[in-house]
Order: structure tokens, then C-alpha cells, then sequence
């Protein structure tokens, strides 16, 4: 469904993403993950056009969208959450999920901003994330977590068919991890499907159906979590990597 | 200690949870004050009444100049304000609108008034496409560039001989007694004073509105949500532009004579931007506190150390004290402790 044909990034000298590529199945959960600056959260950005691919491809069913502007590429049906959560101040969580609720034309432009249909579908999914008594918070008074689930919720008011999910379970407790993945299960058995950058095995290992590892910008190792977890180059990568240090 | 919680509080948190819930979404729902601004809108309907009695030209005037400013800051408001674009450079609208009238009014002689949605027109057209490259850059980039918009402006106004060059043109004045002279002009401003503050309204409240703001939190977020952030940004500083056109279309031929020197001073794109600072930017009462304010301090001070410079000074001091008292001027300070009168919550 979502295609990465030999993506790259550099910056200046340094090569963020280096002819990286990989394929995200429908209704799979993938995730990527790799040591710190191997270049995951640069590749996302890549894909969603937060920032510019040096070159490369990516294709969302069939169709390419690295030339396209950030909010095309979320009308047709690829969605993001930010690592540090992007909540916007001074507006409500409700307001801040329905910003992400698709406009039509410019009539639809000048409709009032929160219709009936749109507050009933928002208050569905604050319901579904166990959330709805937040509803009528400031974006900025939320704890950490409350925040990642808003933009969670957010997420889905825009009715996308892949999600990308930047660190997810990044500096939450426990239980609220635990919350977090019955969500992302949930939603990936009604067909939606999911790619998360993550730094916590546990999760991804649990998670994922398909993991791709990458490493100082490259794909090193793709596979199931059985064969990404025995892979030696995986290995390497994450506990012997003072050579590579020495080398750059 | 657990189980004495356990037992005791269950009740009263869900209830507790309950009445906070319901607060919250009382306030996110308040009911606002429609009648006071429509008050006040039939109250400057009326008042020409008085000239009935007595020759009140001075009042007029500054009403009518208020007006005008209430327009232009409620304009500004739109771009500056929703989206947070910070544009030092808005009086070339009103060059804009003023000088196209104007140009009308001299050659062909139909007057300003019935142009001003033209003017409007055309000054929108000019902010649509100037626009389109300034607001590839954001911050203080931004500022800066729309103070080089004003600089180029005054130095084409200055020397394009069509329109008189920096000596600019002196328009016809109306058929009527001084009694009666300024009543077309203070209608006028004040219809596009009223309408500028409705259309802000409307404008906050739809999807647009959503959109500006969610521009002025974080832009990538808003682009990562679906929003056309390019597209929303130029067309907020379109319509801004339009307002602030039909305004100068009005001041032009009010005063009789369009000239560089009245429209294009970075004077006039200052007051717009103190008048929103000061009454609260991104609100819809705010530009109308802050311009009437702002008059009547200028005035005052006028009227109290003369029309020397001294007087700004007066304005300024009392600006940066209320700015300490109210940083997010008064209608979005007072909104944020909750202690807004319902008179100025127009939002």
C-alpha cells in the first residue's frame, strides 16, 4: 500500500536517509526502528512531506506522492502524529481534532466551523480513546499522555487509510502503553494500516507484524519479529556498533 | 487509608467530574452579547440627528474617523490576528483603495462611496498576489518584508505622474452645506466598519477561522491536519486587503485630496497593529476597543500638550502601561481570567 523506493535525505554533507527502501502491506502493522539517527524520523518525514526527500520515490496505492504538499497527502489518506506532540494551543481538544476534519470547496470554507456530524464523530472517538471528559480542555492544559491521545484521536478525524505514528509509546507510563497498543490493535483490525517509529521493543515486538530496521540512514535487516530478533547485522547495529563510530 | 478512598469518594468525584464537565462546556458554549454591538450600531445610525440642533462636525468627525479605523483594524485582525501574520505594511491597501477610487472620482466622477466594494475589489486582487510571495516566509522575515511592501509603494505613489506624483490629486467636494457634508461619509464608514466586524465574526466561526488559527499555533501541524496553509494565508490576506481597500476608497474622497504622504506612513499600519495589540488580537471585539481607545487617547492628549509630538508620547506611555496590565490586550487578557464583561464578548 505505501511503497519507499530508494528515499534519501542529506543534509549538507550528512546522508539522514540513504537510498532506503521498504514496503508497508495493507492492514499490516509495520514498524521501523533502528538505533538513535539512523535516520527513522527523517524517513517519516520523507513520506508525510514535512520535509523535502532529496531524492527517491514513495507511493501510496499507486499513486505518487512525494511531489505533493503536505495536506494533499493527508486527504488521501495518509495521517501523522509528531513525535513531540503538536497540539494547538488556546484551541479546545475538540477544536483540535476537528481542524483535521476534511473541508470541501470554498463553500465549505465559510460553514461553521464545528458541525453536529463532526462534534458527534469527534466525541465517538475521544469515547473510544476513553477521553471524552477532555473534551472541553484548552490543548495546553493536558497531561503528556492526554496529549498523545488527542493527537491520536486527531488523527483519525481526518478518516485515513494508513497511519504514521512517531514514537507513540515515547515517554509514557505503563499503563497508558498498555492503552496505547490496545488502540492501535484495535483500529488496525477494522482495516487501517499502520507504520510506527519506536524505540520500545517490547511494544514492537508484540505489535508488529513486519519490522524494518534501519541503520546510519540504510535498511539493514526487514522481516518478521522472529527474524529481525535473531538477524546478526540487527545485532551489530545496536550493541557493536564502536567500529562503525571509529570508521565515520 | 486506600480503603477508607475507596469507600468514601466514588460518588462525589464522578459528580464532582459531572459539574466540571458541565461548566466547561457551558463556557465553550456562552451565550454572547449580539445585542450590545447592534446597540451601538443603531446609536451612530441616529446620531446625525443632532446636527438638527447645533453643528456637531467635530463629533462626527471623530466618530467617522473611529469607523475607519475600527474597519481597518477589524481587517487586519484577519490576517494578523486569526492567522498570526504580523503585517507592518497594510496601509498599502489603503493606498490602494483611496488612490483607485479617487483616480475614479477625479476622471469620471462617480463617486467613492459606490466604488469602495470595487476599490475593495482591486486592493484584494493587489493583496492576493502580494500575498502569494510574502508569505512564503514567516516571523519577523515577514514583518520586515511587509515594511519593504509600504517603502516600494510610497516610492512608486511618490513618482508616478498619473497620479500626481508626491503632490497627489485633489478630488472634487460634494454639493453639500458644511452642515450636512459628512453624513455620506460617516454612513459609510460606518456600514464598512459594521460589516468588517460582522464578516471577522462569521470569519472565525467556520472552518476558515479554524484553519487561520490552527496557522498561527504551528503551521506544520496545521499542513500535517489537511489544511491548504498557502491557500488559507494568501486568501485571509486577501480579504484583509479588500476591507482595508474599501476604507481608503472612503478616506480618500472624505478628505478631498489623495496624496503618498496621508496614506502610505507606516503611521497608519501602526495603529492598526497597536489597536488589535492593545484590544486583543485575534478577537473580534478586540480591534473595535482598541480603536476606539486609541482615538480617544490620541485625541485627549492632543487636546491636552497640543499637536506637537508630545502628544504621541502620551499615547505611548499609556499603551505599554496598559500592556502591562493586559499583555494579551483587554479583551483576551480579560477572557483568559474569566472575568470578560458579556458586553464585549462578541466572540
Amino acid at each position: 500500500m505505501l511503497e519507499v523506493r530508494s528515499l534519501c535525505k542529506h543534509f549538507g554533507g550528512i546522508k539522514a536517509v540513504d537510498d532506503c527502501s521498504f514496503k508497508v502491506e495493507r492492514g499490516s502493522i509495520t514498524a521501523l526502528i533502528g538505533p538513535n539517527g539512523a535516520g527513522k524520523t527523517t524517513a517519516f518525514n520523507c513520506i508525510s512531506r514535512t520535509a523535502l526527500p532529496t531524492s527517491g520515490e514513495v507511493w501510496l496505492d499507486g499513486q505518487r506522492i512525494d511531489q505533493l504538499r503536505p495536506n494533499r497527502i493527508t486527504r488521501l489518506g495518509l495521517s501523522r502524529t509528531f513525535q513531540i506532540s503538536r497540539n494547538l494551543a488556546d484551541m479546545t481538544v475538540l477544536e483540535n481534532m476537528i481542524v483535521q476534519a476534511r473541508v470541501d470547496g470554498i463553500r465549505g470554507l465559510f460553514r461553521p466551523a464545528i458541525s453536529e456530524e463532526e462534534r458527534a464523530k469527534a466525541m465517538e472517538i475521544l469515547e473510544f480513546l476513553g477521553i471524552t471528559r477532555i473534551a472541553y480542555e484548552d490543548g495546553s492544559n493536558l497531561s503528556y499522555g492526554q496529549k498523545k491521545l488527542m493527537d491520536f484521536g486527531a488523527l483519525l478525524m481526518s478518516d485515513p487509510k494508513i497511519i504514521l505514528l512517531d514514537e507513540p509509546a515515547g515517554g509514557v507510563n505503563l499503563s497508558l502503553l498498555e492503552e496505547i497498543m490496545t488502540h492501535i490493535r484495535r483500529l488496525n483490525e477494522r482495516g487501517l494500516t499502520v507504520l510506527i517509529v519506536e524505540h520500545n521493543m517490547d511494544l514492537v515486538m508484540r505489535l508488529s507484524d513486519k519490522i524494518v530496521v534501519m541503520a546510519q540512514g540504510r535498511v539493514i535487516c526487514e522481516g518478521t519479529p522472529a527474524v529481525v530478533r535473531d538477524d546478526p547485522a540487527v545485532l551489530e547495529a545496536y550493541l557493536g556498533g564502536a567500529d562503525d563510530e571509529e570508521a565515520a | 487509608m486506600k480503603s477508607q478512598m475507596i469507600d468514601s469518594t466514588p460518588g462525589d468525584v464522578l459528580s464532582a467530574r459531572a459539574a466540571y464537565n458541565e461548566r466547561l462546556a457551558r463556557l465553550a458554549d456562552k451565550t454572547r452579547a449580539v445585542w450590545f454591538p447592534l446597540a451601538i450600531l443603531v446609536i451612530l445610525l441616529v446620531l446625525p440627528l443632532v446636527q438638527f440642533v447645533g453643528n456637531y462636525n467635530y463629533m462626527l468627525h471623530l466618530v467617522l474617523l473611529t469607523a475607519s479605523y475600527v474597519a481597518m483594524a477589524a481587517g487586519w485582525n484577519i490576517l494578523g490576528g486569526f492567522a498570526g501574520y504580523v503585517s507592518l505594511g497594510h496601509n498599502v491597501f489603503f493606498a490602494i483603495g483611496g488612490y483607485f477610487a479617487g483616480m475614479i472620482l477625479a476622471r469620471f466622477g462617480i463617486s467613492a462611496i459606490i466604488m469602495a466594494p470595487v476599490a475593495g475589489l482591486v486592493a484584494a486582487v493587489f493583496g492576493y498576489a502580494i500575498g502569494l510571495i510574502t508569505l512564503r516566509v514567516r516571523g519577523p522575515a515577514f514583518i520586515i518584508s511587509s515594511i519593504a511592501m509600504v517603502m516600494i509603494a510610497r516610492l512608486l505613489f511618490d513618482n508616478w505622474h498619473f497620479v500626481g506624483g508626491a503632490n497627489g490629486v485633489t478630488l472634487p467636494a460634494p454639493n453639500l452645506s458644511s452642515q450636512w457634508a459628512k453624513l455620506p461619509y460617516y454612513y459609510a464608514m460606518v456600514a464598512i466598519a459594521a460589516v468588517t466586524v460582522w464578516s471577522s465574526y462569521r470569519i472565525k466561526h467556520s472552518k476558515f477561522g479554524l484553519g487561520l488559527r490552527a496557522i498561527s499555533k504551528d503551521e506544520i501541524k496545521a499542513e500535517s491536519a489537511g489544511i491548504d496553509t498557502r491557500f488559507y494565508k494568501v486568501t485571509a490576506f486577501a480579504i484583509s486587503a479588500f476591507f482595508i481597500g474599501m476604507t481608503g476608497a472612503v478616506w480618500g474622497e472624505y478628505l478631498t485630496y489623495i496624496r503618498p504622504s496621508i496614506f502610505l506612513v507606516i503611521l497608519i499600519a501602526a495603529n492598526m497593529v497597536l489597536m488589535c495589540i492593545l484590544g486583543g488580537k485575534g478577537t473580534v471585539a478586540g480591534p473595535v476597543i482598541g480603536a476606539v481607545l486609541l482615538v480617544a487617547f490620541n485625541e485627549f492628549f492632543v487636546a491636552m500638550m497640543g499637536a506637537s509630538e508630545l502628544n504621541i508620547l502620551g499615547t505611548g506611555v499609556i499603551m505599554a502601561v496598559m500592556l502591562m496590565f493586559f499583555p494579551l490586550g483587554i479583551v483576551g487578557t480579560l477572557a483568559l481570567k474569566g472575568k470578560l464583561p458579556r458586553i464585549l464578548n462578541w466572540d
